[in-house]
């Protein structure tokens, strides 16, 4: 898709000030190295943005986000006024923390589709040395904006239709690696009024739907004992935004016990879809650990709490044998039908 | 609106009612825990009312000038469930699970009057239910999800049988009759309300 336009606009931080900073903006032409760099932004957009976002509803819950709608407005005026409205509302969410930065609106058409890419440089500082007749010149520079391509915040939506398209989009953060929490609460909330598409319980659920076939339908013991250890650690992932595959990653799963899990997934692309991981969910679904004896013994107790419950001792190593003890008071017993 | 009601009716055909049987499956996985619930449906919309709301007008303008993509409720699901605040935990947990873009109670006008409630999502179609039948790139966006007493139900499933026949228009008194049904619905809904909250928290 041809990029077809490009505003850009300073932003000063101006959140909780009553007269914050006027905003330059400019239109940004269409040749030249600043192009070329933008052009790369814009068309490796939805690569490079990996949280899918859809905007929120107001506080009425109508259909109606104020972020959403300056987009619009600015995909059907195309011009510095419009740019600008969405640069004021960047404004107005930016924190010293997050200090001067570069907006760029680009935006393109092909056949009936808009692309529009929002996309936010942060300023650094530098020193330009420059040689001269007499020597050496230095000098401290503020509002460098870096060509690195690993720093910067950007949304990307594509649609047709203004009323039904452009509720959904992409959105992703080169400055950081860890702190989903900033993304999410700078540059997903509060400026783009979003949130992710898949709500954490969703994404959880499904994660943990799919961890839980994976252990059932396993025949395999390495498997069975690579998930058994994976789920000790998953609560400490409360908050984490992440994919089941990076998840999987994360705790060095290995490549077969990954495909057990991933082919419990009713596409593989959601294997791939982040969200923000949410550990009471995860307990709905693997609230109890059974270990199941070739002598016929079956042993349950809440997950949680099973290594506390029964302690397990090897008792032949070459044979697999080991021996489950546990001691209390019986307080139920009951017949079942079947084994679960 | 001939390539209208065609277009709409390969739709339904090829998409909407595929995605409308998982969906159901999808709701009732998600929803299975949650007691009092009556049941769990989805329907695609009919071609027939499809067409029908597509050549509304507002004020002699057509209300949509592109039916396809901006009529929301081509998918629409239902969950009845026993008692008001029942609809309120459902509430909660839908929110839970689903990306939504509208939520609003719908309520009569005013004070004095009674009608139509219930509690009206629009939801972002989850991505769990797309397949190689029907793609998530070429599908509608969203559906509707109502959530309804089984009150609320009855009464929107007769008076919408009743109202909206053909060629029928309501006298005064079969309005006021109707508006006399939902009053007694919404008092039924308050009472059973009250009992189960106290004999809930009697057994608590």
């Amino acid at each position: 898709m041809e990029l077809d336009s490009i505003h850009s606009f300073l932003v000063h931080p101006g959140k909780n000030l009553e007269e914050p900073l006027e905003i330059s903006g400019t239109l940004v032409d269409k040749a030249g190295r600043l192009f070329d760099m933008l052009k790369k932004v814009f068309d490796n957009a939805e690569e490079e943005c990996q949280h899918d976002i859809a905007f929120s509803p107001d506080d009425d819950g109508k259909q109606r986000n104020e972020c959403r709608d300056l987009i619009l407005s600015y995909i059907k005026n195309s011009d510095l006024t419009h740019g600008r409205h969405l640069a004021k509302k960047l404004q107005a969410v930016t924190t010293n923390r997050s200090g001067l930065g570069l907006l760029f609106l680009m935006m393109g058409e092909s056949k009936g589709e808009i692309k529009i890419v929002v996309s936010r440089f942060p300023a650094d500082s530098g020193i330009l040395a420059e040689e001269k007749e007499r020597g050496l010149s230095v000098e401290f520079l503020e509002r460098i904006f870096m060509k690195s391509a690993t720093s910067y915040k950007a949304a990307v939506y594509k649609g047709r239709s203004h009323d039904h398209d452009f509720w959904k989009g992409k959105a992703g953060d080169k400055q950081i690696n860890s702190a989903e929490s900033y993304i999410a609460s700078y540059w997903i909330r509060d400026f783009l009024n979003s949130d992710f598409l898949t709500p954490g319980e969703a994404g959880t659920r499904r994660f943990a739907s799919a961890v839980r076939e994976a252990m059932n339908r396993s025949s395999d013991t390495k498997t069975k004992e690579e998930i058994t250890a994976l789920c000790r650690l998953l609560p400490g992932l409360k908050g984490k935004v992440a994919s089941a595959k990076e998840i999987l990653d994360q705790f060095q799963v290995s490549d077969e016990t990954q495909d057990q899990v991933r082919n419990r997934f009713s596409r593989a692309s959601l294997f791939d879809e982040r969200f923000r991981f949410t550990p009471d969910e995860l307990s709905k679904f693997l609230a109890f650990r059974t270990v199941e004896l070739n002598n016929g013994g079956l042993l349950t107790a809440p997950t949680d709490k099973f290594d506390n419950v029964f302690t397990r001792e090897t008792v032949d190593s070459s044979n697999d044998i080991v021996r489950f003890s546990t001691q209390g008071t019986v307080v139920d017993q009951r017949f079942r039908k079947e084994k679960s | 609106m001939t390539s209208l009601r065609y277009a709409y009716e390969m739709r339904r055909k090829q998409m909407l009612l595929p995605l409308a049987d998982r969906l159901e499956t999808h709701l009732k996985d998600v929803f299975k825990d949650c007691r009092r619930i009556d049941r769990i449906s989805v329907r695609a919309k009919s071609v027939d009312r499809f067409v029908a709301k597509a050549e509304k007008e507002i004020e002699g303008k057509r209300k949509y000038d592109d039916p396809l993509t901006q009529i929301q409720d081509q998918l629409g699901a239902r969950i009845v469930t026993f008692y008001k605040s029942d609809v309120e935990k459902l509430t909660m947990e839908v929110t839970k699970y689903f990306r939504h873009i509208e939520s609003v109670q719908i309520v009569p006008d005013s004070e004095s009057e009674f009608g139509y409630e219930g509690r009206h999502f629009i939801l972002f179609i989850p991505r769990d239910i797309f397949n190689d039948e029907v793609k998530e790139d070429e599908s509608i966006t969203f559906f509707e999800l109502q959530i309804k007493t089984l009150f609320q139900h009855a009464w929107s499933e007769a008076e919408h049988d009743l109202g909206y026949k053909p060629l029928t228009v309501l006298s005064s008194d079969q309005k006021r009759r109707l508006a006399f049904t939902a009053a007694q619905a919404w008092g039924a809904d308050q009472i059973f309300d009250e009992l189960c909250r106290q004999i809930d928290s009697a057994g608590a």
